[in-house]
C-alpha cells in the first residue's frame, strides 16, 4: 500500500529544505525506469515483486511494448530518514527527518532529448545511471552536459552490476577497475563543463556520490553505507572509513594496519573495496548461483538477512534477487544518496536564479526565486504539457520557483515570446486547479509553495509547450529552454477522407502540444508537415497523431529533410535593385557567415534582444568581426531571430532611418523564402552598401522599399554562388572491433564519414564518431545492424548544416539542381529557378 | 489630364502598359491588314448592334495590348456607321459593308450631332476582362463596346457589346489527332469548351470530332453567367438537372484557360485537357491532376496563413460587377464577426508597390470579377484571397474541410448566404454578443480581464495572440466619457481612435521603429552630429533649389 498520504506530502511542501527535485538521466537502456521502480516500490506504490519489471513510469502502452521510455514521467515520493546520524551528514539545512522527493524519469533515446531538457529545468539534481558493462555512452555525455548547463548537480549510480557478475564472471579487482574507469569517464565529462557557481560536482564513491547496484534485482549500495557499518565495527571515524573503502587503500590483515601500498612483503594485498564491500556480495552470488544450500544459512545469518518461509524455497536467480534485496535494498542507497548529496530547492535556487531568469538579478521576481520564497511573487515555469484523460486537454507540468500557486489564483501567463511592457504572448487567467503528478495518477492539491513540482489545470490553452506564470506585472520570463535536438526530419501527412481534415488539424495542434520538440505546421505548398528530431521520434509522433490525436486514417509520406538556402561566396558584384517608381535604389552584397556565428545565434548566445554593444563585443572577440559592422546589425531573420543578418554599411545616407522598418520587413520576407527553392535562408550576411532615396516621403514608403528589398536580397544571393544546406547528423556508434568494417561500408555508401575512432579502455568496444547527412539516415540503424550482425548501435543527433555537394542548385543538370527542381515542383512553383536578371536592375 | 505628375497611388506613367499580374498571358498583336481588322474586331456586327438600339454615345474599351488598334477600329466604326446612316439599305446586310478606300470622312463624324459619337477608353482601372463602366460614364456613354477576352460578369449600369476578337486557330487537325490519342474510348463524355477568342471555331471542331466517331460530345455555348457550373458556358442537359453528374464529363479546352477557370473546374469535371493554340509543340495535357491540384494546395496554404491575420484590407477591384457593394458588406460583416478588423481600399490596378504601402494589413480580400480575383503573384508581400477563401479561412478549425472545391465568383457566396443567412448571421452575432458579455462581466472588477486564448497558427506551428483584436469592443461608458475624463488605460488594451478600436493605429504605435524626426538621435548616439545644412524647399514637383541646378 501507499505508505504516505497527500496530506503528508502537502505538509512537506512547506519545508523546501527537505525537498529534493531530481531527474533520472542516462543513455538508452542503461536502466533508468527499472531503477526508478525500486524507489516507487519503496514508496509502496507497486509491490516489491513487480519492481524492476513493471517500469511504473513507462505509462504508455508503446513504452511498455518497446521497452523504451518516450515521455518523462514525474512522481512524488516520501522518504523518512531514520538515522539521526545521517542527517548530520547533509551539508545543507534541513528540518526534521522526513523528505519529499520529486522524481522525474526521463527517456534515454537521443531522439527524445527534449523531454530530458524539460525534466532538467524543473529539477535541481540528477541521478546519472551508467551501465557498468557499456560504460559512459553518447547520451550519458549529452544529458550530463545538459544537466550541468542548467546547473543541476549530478550523483551517479553504476547499474547492472549483476550482469558483470553473472554474465561476464569478472573478478573483484576487474570489477573495481571497471567501476573506477566508469567513474573516471563520468568525471571527465563533468570537469569539461565545470561551472564555477555550481562548484565541484565530481562524483566519488568515497564522498558517497556514487552508488553501485542492479535495478533489475533491486539492490544497490554506496560506499558510505558500508563505511557506516564498518566504522562501528572498527571503531573509526565514518568519514575516514569512507575514504579507505575506495581507491588504493589496503588493509593489511597481518599488521592490522591500513596502507596505501598494494603489497606486503611481496604478497599482494586485497584492496579494501574488494575485501570489505565486494567480498560479501561475491560470496552471496557464489553461494546462491552455485546452489551451495548448506552454506547459505550461515552466510545469511552473518549478514543479518532473514528470509520468510516462501522465500527459503527459492533457488537460483529468484533467490539471489530476494537475498540481495534484503541485504542491500537499492532504494536505501539511492534515497540516502539523494537526500544527502542533492541540493534542496533553497540551496539550488540560490545559484540557479541568475541562469533561470531573463530579467535583472535585483528585481523582486529574481530575489523571490533566489530565496525560494513562498511569500514572494509567483514565478512558475511550465516545462511541458501532459495529456489528460480528457481528449485534447493537457496538464501544464512545471515548477514553482517563487511564491505560492493555488486554485483560482489569477496569474499572468507569459509565452516564450513575451517581452516585458508588451502585450504579445501575454494572457491573464485564473488557475483552475493545482494537482500533484503521481506517475499515471494525479492527486488534487489545494496550493503549492515555492520549490515544488506540480501540474496545473486550465492554462493549457494559453501555452503551446512551455511558458512562465507570474503574478508580478513587471516580471520577465523565466529563460526559454534550449533543446539539444532540432526537428530536422519531416514527413507530410494527409487525410484519406477529405471530411476528416478538421480532425487532422485538431490532431496536429494536440500533437505539437504533447511533445516539447515536435513541429506541426502547413507549408506553403499546402502540405501538413510533422517534423521530429529523428526517425524514431517522427515515427512515434505520427503514430500518436494517427491513433490518438487525430484518430483518423492518414496517408503518410516518406520522411524527408528540410533544406536551407545559403551562399558559398561573396556576391561577385554589388546587387542593385530599383524601386517600382525607379526613384530609390538599394545596393547590397551577400556573403556567407561563419557556422559558429549561426550556431551562436541558434543557441541564443547572440540574439536580437541583446544589448548591441555587448553583442558587438562577442562578435568582434569570438568571431573576428569588424566592430563597426557588428554594431550596425539591423536585424536577424527570418522571424526576427534566425541566423541571417542584415548589416548597415552605408555612409551618411539621408532618411535611412525612415526606411529601416520597410527594409527589415523585406528582409524577413526574403530570408523566410529564399530565391532558390523558397526554403528558409541560413548563414547569410547581407551588407547594405549604399541607398539612394527619393526626397519625398511618399515616394520612399513601404510600397517602394519592401518589394525592392526582397528583390535586392535575392539578387545579392544569386550573385553569391547560392547553395543548399542539408542537415547533418553526428552519429556515435559503439561497436566491437571485429564489426568495424561493416560500419565503414555502410557509412561510405550513405555519404557519411568517420572522424573519430576510440577504443574504450579495457574493453574490445570502439567508439566511432561520424557525420552522416540526415537525408541518408533513413533506415541507417537497420542497415548498420544487418551489416554488423546486430552489434552496432548508432545514436544520431542533429549537429550542423552543411553545403550540399554536387554542383550549383541553379543548374538543373547537377544533383543539387535536380533536388531543387523536385522541391519546386512539389511546391507548385515554376521548376526553373528565376535568374538574377529578374531581381537585378541595371543602373 | 492636366496633371504633371501622377497622384501618389496611381500607376506611374512608365508602367501603363506593363501589366504586372498577367504579363505572360497577353500576346503582342502584330500589324493587321484592313481586312483582318474588320474581321477580328467584328466591326459589322458592332455596327448592326449600334444601329438597332440607336446608341448615340459609344465607348470603346480596349485591353492594353490592343490599344494600338484603337484608332483604326474607331475610324472604321465611325466610317461605317456614317456609311450606314447614309445608306440604310446596306445596313440590312452587314456583310456587304466594305470600307471605302481613303479616309475622306476622317474625324468629321464627331461634328455631326445626330451621328453616333465614339470614345476610346484608355487604361482601364482594373482588369481588362471587366467592363469599365465608370470610365464610360465619364463620357456619358449609352453603351460600351468591350474588346478582347471578357469575364462576362453582369454589369449594373450600361449595356455592353462584347467583341471577343477572334484569334486565328492554327491547326484544327492536330486537335482531332490528339483527341483521338487521349480518349481511346469513343464513348467518353467530353465537353468541348474554348477560350472566348476561339469560341467561333468550336462548332467546326465539334462536327469534325463527331464525324470521327466521338459519341458523347457536348458543345458549350456562351452565356453570361459566371456562376454557372461551367463559368459563362451552357452545360449539358443531364448536368443541369443533376449537377453532380458533371463529374462524369471530361473537358477539352481550346487555348489556355485562365487560372481561375482551371481552379474552379478542376474539382468539378473528371479531367481537363487543354489544346494549346501553339498545339504542334505541346499537344494535349491533362493538367487537372498535377499542377492544378498543386495550385489549389497553395491556395489552401494561403488561407490557413490568413487564418491568424488580425487586420484585413478589402481591396475593391471592380466598380461595375453586379452586387459588388453587397459582397463588400458581407465580407465586412464576416470579418467583424470573427473579431477581426477590416479596412477598405480602392487602389486601381493591383500591384506589389501599392499594397506594400499598407504594412499594417495582414491579408487582402479582393472583390472583383471572377477572373481577376485570383491574384497569385510571388511579388506581393501579403496574401491576397478571394471572398470564397475568406469564408473558409474564417471558419473554425473543426469545421473547415478542403475538398479542392474552389470558386472565385462571389455571386455564389451571396446566393449561398441568402439561403443560410438567418441561421448563420444570428450565430455570428450571438458569438459576438457573448464575447462582449464576457468582457463586460469581468470588467466589473478592478483587475485586468481574463484574456481569450491564443490561436494556433497552422503555418508556423506556434501560438499567436491578438489575431482577433475586435473581440474586446470598448466599453460603452468609457466611450461616452472618453472626451474629457481621464481613463486608466490598461496595458493590454488596443489603441482606440475616435471611440473605435484601431489595430491600424496600434500598428503605428507599437510596430514602427521610426517615430518621426528626432527619434534618430537615440539610435545614432555615438555618431558625431553633422552640422546643419539648408535642405530643399518648395513644392515637390519642382523644388526651389532644383531649379537652381
Amino acid at each position: 500500500m501507499v505508505n504516505f498520504t497527500v496530506e503528508e506530502i502537502r505538509a512537506l511542501m512547506d519545508k523546501p529544505a527537505n525537498i529534493r527535485n531530481m531527474s533520472v538521466i542516462a543513455h538508452v537502456d542503461h536502466g533508468k525506469s527499472t531503477l526508478t521502480d525500486s524507489l516507487v516500490q519503496r514508496a509502496g506504490i507497486i509491490s516489491a515483486a513487480k519492481a524492476g519489471e513493471q517500469r511504473f513510469t513507462d505509462t504508455r502502452k508503446d513504452e511498455q511494448d518497446r521497452c523504451i521510455t518516450i515521455k518523462s514521467t514525474a512522481i512524488s515520493l516520501y522518504s523518512h530518514m531514520a538515522d539521526e546520524e545521517d542527517l548530520k551528514d547533509i551539508p545543507q539545512k534541513v528540518e526534521g527527518n522526513d523528505f519529499l522527493i520529486n522524481l522525474i524519469d526521463s527517456p534515454g533515446h537521443v531522439d527524445f532529448s527534449s523531454e530530458v531538457t524539460a525534466a532538467l529545468r524543473v529539477t535541481d539534481g540528477a541521478l546519472v545511471v551508467v551501465d557498468c558493462v557499456e560504460g559512459v555512452c553518447v547520451q550519458t555525455e549529452t544529458v550530463l552536459r545538459q544537466a550541468l548547463g542548467e546547473r543541476i548537480k549530478p550523483v551517479c549510480i553504476v547499474n547492472k552490476v549483476d550482469r558483470a557478475l553473472l554474465e561476464l564472471q569478472v573478478s573483484k579487482e576487474d570489477l573495481f577497475q571497471s567501476f573506477s574507469r566508469t567513474i573516471e569517464s563520468v568525471n571527465v565529462v563533468i570537469s569539461t563543463y565545470y561551472d564555477k557557481a555550481l562548484g565541484d560536482c565530481q562524483v566519488q564513491p568515497y564522498n558517497g556520490t556514487v552508488a553501485f547496484g542492479s535495478g533489475l534485482h533491486g539492490w544497490g549500495f554506496t560506499v558510505r553505507q558500508f563505511a557506516v557499518k564498518y566504522a562501528k565495527k572498527f571503531g573509526v571515524d565514518k568519514a575516514k572509513m569512507m575514504e579507505r573503502l575506495w581507491g588504493d587503500n589496503y588493509f593489511n590483515p597481518k599488521t592490522k594496519k591500513w596502507t596505501k601500498n598494494g603489497t606486503h612483503e611481496g604478497q599482494p594485498l586485497e584492496r579494501a573495496f574488494n575485501q570489505f564491500i565486494l567480498d560479501p556480495i561475491f560470496k552471496i552470488f557464489n553461494t546462491v548461483m552455485n546452489f551451495k544450500k548448506d552454506e547459505l544459512p550461515k552466510l545469511l545469518e552473518k549478514l543479518e538477512i532473514k528470509l520468510t518461509g516462501d522465500e527459503k524455497d527459492l533457488e537460483g536467480k529468484p533467490l539471489l534477487k530476494v537475498v540481495m534485496r534484503k541485504f542491500l535494498p537499492a532504494a536505501d542507497a539511492l534515497l540516502e544518496m539523494m537526500v544527502i548529496h542533492l541540493p534542496s530547492p533553497i540551496t539550488a535556487q540560490k545559484y540557479r536564479a541568475e541562469t533561470l531568469y531573463e530579467g535583472p538579478s535585483d528585481d523582486e521576481a529574481c530575489i523571490g526565486i533566489r530565496d525560494c520564497d513562498p511569500k514572494g511573487p509567483l514565478m512558475l515555469y511550465v516545462s511541458k504539457m501532459v495529456p489528460t484523460s480528457d481528449k485534447g486537454r493537457f496538464y501544464a507540468f512545471g515548477r514553482v520557483f517563487s511564491g505560492t500557486v493555488r486554485s483560482g489564483l489569477k496569474v499572468r501567463i507569459q509565452g516564450p515570446n513575451y517581452q516585458p511592457g508588451r502585450k504579445e504572448d501575454l494572457f491573464v487567467k485564473s488557475i483552475q486547479r493545482t494537482i500533484l503528478m503521481m506517475g499515471r495518477n494525479i492527486e488534487p492539491i489545494e496550493d503549492v509553495p515555492a520549490g515544488n513540482i506540480l501540474g496545473l489545470v486550465g492554462v493549457d490553452q494559453f501555452l503551446l509547450k512551455s511558458g512562465t506564470l507570474t503574478t508580478l506585472e513587471t516580471a520577465h520570463n523565466l529563460k526559454v529552454m534550449k533543446f539539444s535536438v532540432s526537428p530536422v526530419v519531416q514527413a507530410s501527412v494527409e487525410v484519406k477522407n477529405a471530411n476528416d481534415l478538421p480532425k487532422l488539424v485538431e490532431g496536429l495542434k494536440r500533437l505539437s502540444k504533447s511533445d516539447p520538440c515536435v513541429l506541426a505546421y502547413i507549408n506553403e505548398a499546402g502540405e501538413h508537415i510533422v517534423a521530429g528530431a529523428g526517425e524514431l521520434h517522427l515515427e512515434i509522433c505520427l503514430k500518436d497523431l494517427e491513433e490518438d490525436h487525430a484518430g483518423v486514417p492518414l496517408r503518410i509520406s516518406d520522411p524527408v529533410v528540410s533544406y536551407r538556402e545559403s551562399v558559398g561566396a561573396e556576391s561577385s558584384i554589388t546587387a542593385l535593385s530599383k524601386s517600382p517608381n525607379k526613384h530609390n535604389r538599394l545596393y547590397v552584397t551577400a556573403q556567407p557567415m561563419d557556422e559558429d556565428v549561426s550556431k551562436d545565434i541558434e543557441s541564443g548566445k547572440i540574439g536580437p534582444r541583446d544589448d548591441f554593444k555587448s553583442r558587438a563585443r562577442i562578435l568582434a572577440d569570438d568571431h573576428g568581426w569588424d566592430v563597426t559592422d557588428a554594431r550596425k546589425i539591423w536585424c536577424f531573420g527570418p522571424e526576427t531571430i534566425g541566423p541571417n543578418l542584415l548589416i548597415d554599411q552605408t555612409k551618411a545616407v539621408q532618411y535611412l532611418n525612415e526606411i529601416k522598418d520597410s527594409v527589415v520587413s523585406g528582409f524577413q520576407w526574403a530570408t523566410k523564402e529564399g530565391p532558390v527553392a523558397e526554403e528558409p535562408m541560413r548563414s547569410v550576411r547581407f551588407n547594405i552598401q549604399d541607398v539612394t532615396l527619393h526626397a519625398d516621403a511618399i515616394h520612399r514608403g513601404g510600397g517602394q522599399i519592401i518589394p525592392t528589398t526582397r528583390r535586392v536580397l535575392y539578387a545579392a544571393t544569386l550573385l553569391a554562388s547560392p547553395t543548399l544546406l542539408e542537415p547533418i547528423f553526428l552519429v556515435e556508434i559503439q561497436v566491437p572491433e571485429q564489426a568495424m568494417g561493416g560500419i565503414y561500408g555502410v557509412l561510405t555508401r550513405r555519404r557519411g564519414h568517420v572522424f573519430s575512432e576510440e577504443q574504450r579502455p579495457g574493453t574490445p568496444l570502439f567508439n566511432v564518431k561520424a557525420y552522416l547527412p540526415v537525408n541518408e539516415s533513413f533506415g541507417f540503424t537497420a542497415d548498420l545492424r544487418s551489416h554488423t550482425g546486430g552489434q552496432a548501435f548508432p545514436q544520431n543527433v542533429f549537429d550542423h548544416y552543411q553545403m550540399l555537394p554536387g554542383g550549383s542548385p541553379l543548374d538543373p543538370t547537377t544533383m543539387t539542381g535536380k533536388i531543387v527542381q523536385t522541391m519546386r515542383k512539389r511546391k507548385g512553383i515554376k521548376e526553373l529557378v528565376p535568374g538574377v536578371e529578374n531581381y537585378y536592375d541595371k543602373l | 489630364m492636366a496633371r504633371l505628375s501622377a497622384p501618389a497611388l496611381s500607376t506611374s506613367e512608365t508602367h501603363v502598359f506593363e501589366d504586372d499580374i498577367d504579363q505572360a498571358k497577353t500576346k503582342p498583336i502584330g500589324p493587321f491588314s484592313e481586312e483582318q481588322l474588320w474581321v477580328t474586331y467584328e466591326i459589322d456586327r458592332t455596327l448592326v448592334e449600334i444601329k438597332r438600339a440607336q446608341y448615340k454615345r459609344i465607348a470603346l474599351q480596349f485591353p492594353d495590348n490592343m490599344l494600338c488598334h484603337a484608332p483604326r477600329v474607331c475610324n472604321a466604326l465611325s466610317h461605317g456607321s456614317r456609311e450606314q446612316s447614309l445608306s440604310p439599305k446596306d445596313a440590312q446586310d452587314p456583310a456587304d459593308v466594305r470600307p471605302v478606300e481613303g479616309q475622306m470622312y476622317g474625324m468629321s463624324i464627331t461634328y455631326e450631332r445626330s451621328k453616333p459619337k465614339f470614345y476610346i477608353l484608355g487604361d482601364t482601372s482594373y482588369g481588362s476582362c471587366c467592363v469599365d463602366e465608370i470610365a464610360a460614364e465619364h463620357v456619358d456613354a449609352d453603351v460600351i463596346v468591350h474588346y478582347g477576352r471578357a469575364c462576362l460578369s453582369p454589369t449594373t449600369r450600361l449595356p455592353v457589346i462584347h467583341i471577343f476578337t477572334v484569334q486565328p486557330l492554327p491547326d484544327s487537325e492536330t486537335i482531332r489527332q490528339e483527341a483521338e490519342r487521349t480518349f481511346a474510348d469513343r464513348s467518353d463524355k467530353i465537353i468541348l469548351m474554348a477560350d472566348l477568342p476561339y469560341q467561333c471555331y468550336l462548332h467546326n471542331i465539334f462536327n469534325m470530332l463527331q464525324s470521327h466517331g466521338f459519341l458523347n460530345l457536348y458543345e458549350t455555348e456562351v452565356k453570361h453567367d459566371p456562376s454557372s457550373l461551367l463559368p459563362n458556358r451552357t452545360v449539358p442537359d443531364e448536368v443541369s438537372r443533376q449537377p453532380c453528374r458533371l463529374k462524369d464529363w471530361h473537358l477539352l479546352h481550346v487555348a489556355d484557360p485562365p487560372d481561375a477557370l482551371l481552379l474552379t473546374l478542376s474539382s468539378r469535371v473528371a479531367s481537363i485537357h487543354i489544346c494549346n493554340t501553339s498545339m504542334s509543340v505541346t499537344g494535349l495535357e491533362n493538367l487537372a491532376s498535377l499542377s492544378t491540384s498543386r495550385a489549389l494546395n497553395r491556395r489552401y496554404a494561403l488561407l490557413t496563413l490568413v487564418k491568424t491575420a488580425s487586420t484585413f484590407g478589402i481591396l475593391i477591384n471592380t466598380l461595375s460587377v453586379q452586387n459588388y457593394l453587397d459582397i463588400v458588406g458581407h465580407v465586412k460583416e464576416q470579418i467583424l464577426a470573427a473579431g477581426k478588423k477590416s479596412y477598405q481600399f480602392v487602389v486601381g490596378k493591383v500591384n506589389a508597390a501599392k499594397l506594400a504601402n499598407f504594412s499594417e494589413i495582414d491579408a487582402w480580400v479582393v472583390i472583383g470579377c471572377w477572373e481577376s480575383s485570383l491574384i497569385d503573384s510571388k511579388d506581393i508581400w501579403k496574401p491576397i484571397i478571394t471572398p470564397f477563401e475568406l469564408g473558409l479561412s474564417l471558419q473554425e478549425d473543426q469545421d473547415r474541410t478542403w475538398t479542392g472545391e474552389w470558386s472565385s465568383d462571389y455571386q455564389r457566396i451571396l446566393t449561398m448566404e441568402d439561403t443560410a443567412a438567418p441561421r448563420g448571421k444570428e450565430e455570428a452575432y450571438a458569438g459576438l454578443a457573448e464575447n462582449k458579455a464576457d468582457s463586460s462581466s469581468v470588467e466589473g472588477d478592478d483587475s485586468e480581464p481574463e484574456s481569450s486564448p491564443p490561436e494556433f497558427d497552422l503555418r508556423s506551428g506556434r501560438y499567436v495572440s491578438g489575431s482577433r483584436p475586435m473581440h474586446f469592443q470598448p466599453h460603452r461608458s468609457q466611450k461616452s466619457m472618453a472626451d474629457n475624463a481621464l481613463v486608466r488605460r490598461s496595458q493590454s488594451e488596443i489603441t482606440i481612435m475616435g471611440g473605435q478600436l484601431s489595430p491600424g493605429a496600434d500598428f503605428l504605435r507599437n510596430k514602427r521603429g521610426w517615430k518621426g524626426l528626432g527619434s534618430d538621435f537615440d539610435m545614432s548616439s555615438e555618431e558625431p552630429s553633422t552640422s546643419i545644412a539648408e535642405g530643399r524647399s518648395g513644392l515637390a514637383r519642382a523644388y526651389v533649389n532644383d531649379r537652381a541646378h
